[in-house]
């Protein structure tokens, strides 16, 4: 099977074309803020401005009637952002008259690595802007096992860098500077049971600016956030016995979090994966993917329930894909 | 101290050596995270863990005396006992919702007491493990304590129908706010989150 995805959650548009084995062709248009951070009304009118762009090249790359469905990113992420995506795969699938499929922006990360490695049920840290949660299948679901009570990682990282003066996107200077300390500041340190909070830190860190320097803070920003995150994926293996932990979103690519995870798996005889950045990043492969997995099931989106979901959790797809 | 160990249960933040007549608990240290967090994390838990398991029997909630807090390492009296696990039936259950509302009434939630975590001795039903529990009064802390109750059961137990019902009406005697909690327990099952 052959399917176009369309991913456009926040700040990157793509658009891929792929079959049951392969990426065949990819095209993307990033929205980069000339100030500050993500804003959903510019992003959408980026996305607009570009994606006849993207999905004409898409388009061009092959002959058009080959495609077998269409599929979309419907949540979460930006109201404004989504309607952009959806607007143009409902025109596309009905253009070309196949069938639509709205998916779980989330999933996507998981199937596509999945698909890329030989994991078949690890348990998944999935950390972007907006979203930090702890997933792992179960009884035709990801489960969500925990998750923030409040901001998600990725959020509080670029809140505090901007009230530090760094630009969009703030992750990876905040990444740089800590590499320059070894001085920790204790910070709040929140874990509830399964869930954790990230709100504390970004006040704490800014508070910290007036006594203390950059890197610092940095350093001890990281340490606070990321222990927590890898505290929650140990307990989650440690309560399921799985013995695999893939690593999703954007905030993933930050080489500390990683090597926190990477320690922590080592010393329980755990495996540790972390993407390629292609991956790690929002991609229109992994949703073109992820559709082409539910269309093969049967999973098709009608028109009427393909409007945009903000709030989409992963936990509301019936996964139909995974035996067993 | 006797100095025999009989056995050694490790979980993902501590070490549990079981000897004669104590048990030690160790938290570890973790390699990922930073020296200076580790420490104060571990020392900041252990100290909370000590207090709530002493309030809890303050309170008439059965568990193992602490002997002593030492750094990262709690000595407690060994309970000598079976496992509720192994022995549970329907006069067990109701007993358990007993305990349970007890801890409830005090303000405090356990945090995992699942059926391997409760141990039977002399007629008595003794919470061990506080490692995860919290000062928390609210319906929510409360329901994940039943939920993760009524889980184990089901995981183990095929009578768990009888056994469930036995609980809620031990748990009902002093807790009178037990309808609440069952349908908090129906809204945190709906979640799917919890194991």
């Amino acid at each position: 099977m052959i399917v176009l995805g369309l991913e456009g959650t926040a700040w990157n548009l793509s658009a891929s074309l792929v079959s049951d084995d392969e990426v065949l062709f990819e095209a993307n248009s990033a929205y980069i803020p000339t100030s500050g951070g993500i804003h959903p009304r510019e992003a959408a009118q980026h996305f607009a401005s570009n994606v006849i762009g993207v999905i004409g090249e898409v388009l061009s790359s092959t002959d058009p009637r080959s495609i077998e469905g269409i599929a979309f990113s419907q949540g979460p992420g930006f109201g404004p952002c989504l309607r952009i995506v959806g607007t143009a795969a409902r025109a596309l699938a009905l253009k070309l008259d196949v069938p639509l499929v709205g998916v779980n922006h989330c999933i996507a990360h998981i199937e596509v690595e999945r698909w890329k490695t030989d994991l078949l049920d690890p348990m998944v840290l999935y950390v972007s802007g907006a979203n930090s949660q702890v997933l792992s299948y179960r009884q035709k679901r990801y489960r969500i096992l925990g998750e923030t009570l409040d901001i998600g990682i990725g959020n509080c990282l670029d809140k505090f860098a901007r009230s530090a003066g760094l630009r969009h996107p703030g992750g990876p200077k905040v990444e740089r500077l800590a590499q320059e300390s070894e001085r920790y500041l204790p910070m709040p340190y929140v874990v509830k049971g399964m869930d954790f909070s990230f709100s504390g830190i970004a006040t704490a860190a800014q508070e910290a600016m007036k006594s203390a320097s950059l890197e610092d803070i940095c350093y001890s920003f990281q340490e606070t956030a990321f222990s927590m995150l890898v505290e929650v994926c140990e307990r989650a293996l440690s309560q399921t016995d799985k013995s695999d932990l893939l690593l999703a979103g954007g905030v993933g690519a930050n080489k500390r979090l990683q090597e926190m995870l990477a320690i922590m798996c080592s010393e329980r005889g755990a495996r540790f994966f972390a993407p390629k950045t292609e991956y790690l990043q929002d991609n229109g492969a992994m949703i073109a993917y992820t559709g082409l997995l539910m269309l093969s099931n049967g999973v098709h989106t009608p028109i009427t329930d393909s409007g945009a979901n903000p709030n989409f959790r992963p936990d509301e797809v019936e996964v139909l894909w995974i035996k067993g | 101290m006797d100095q025999g160990i009989i056995e050694v249960v490790t979980g993902a933040e501590a070490a549990v050596y079981i000897q004669t007549h104590s048990v030690i608990k160790k938290r570890v240290p973790k390699k990922y995270r930073t020296a200076e967090l580790d420490i104060k994390l571990r020392k900041e838990r252990t100290k909370l863990e000590a207090k709530i398991q002493s309030d809890a029997r303050k309170v008439g909630v059965p568990t193992p005396i602490i002997r002593e807090v030492n750094g990262f390492d709690i000595t407690m009296e060994r309970v000598e006992g079976q496992p509720v696990s192994l022995v549970i039936n329907e006069t067990i259950a109701e007993q358990i919702g007993e305990v349970l509302c007890t801890l409830h009434s005090a303000g405090i939630a356990h945090g995992d007491p699942t059926t391997r975590n409760m141990i039977v001795s002399n007629t008595r039903i003794y919470l061990i493990d506080f490692g995860l529990a919290s000062y928390d009064r609210s319906l929510e802390a409360r329901g994940v304590d039943v939920h993760v109750f009524f889980q184990s059961l089901e995981a183990l137990h095929e009578n768990y129908r009888a056994l469930k019902k036995a609980f809620l009406a031990g748990y009902g005697k002093k807790c009178q706010d037990v309808e609440q909690v069952i349908s908090k327990v129906e809204e945190i099952k709906g979640r799917g989150r919890y194991l």
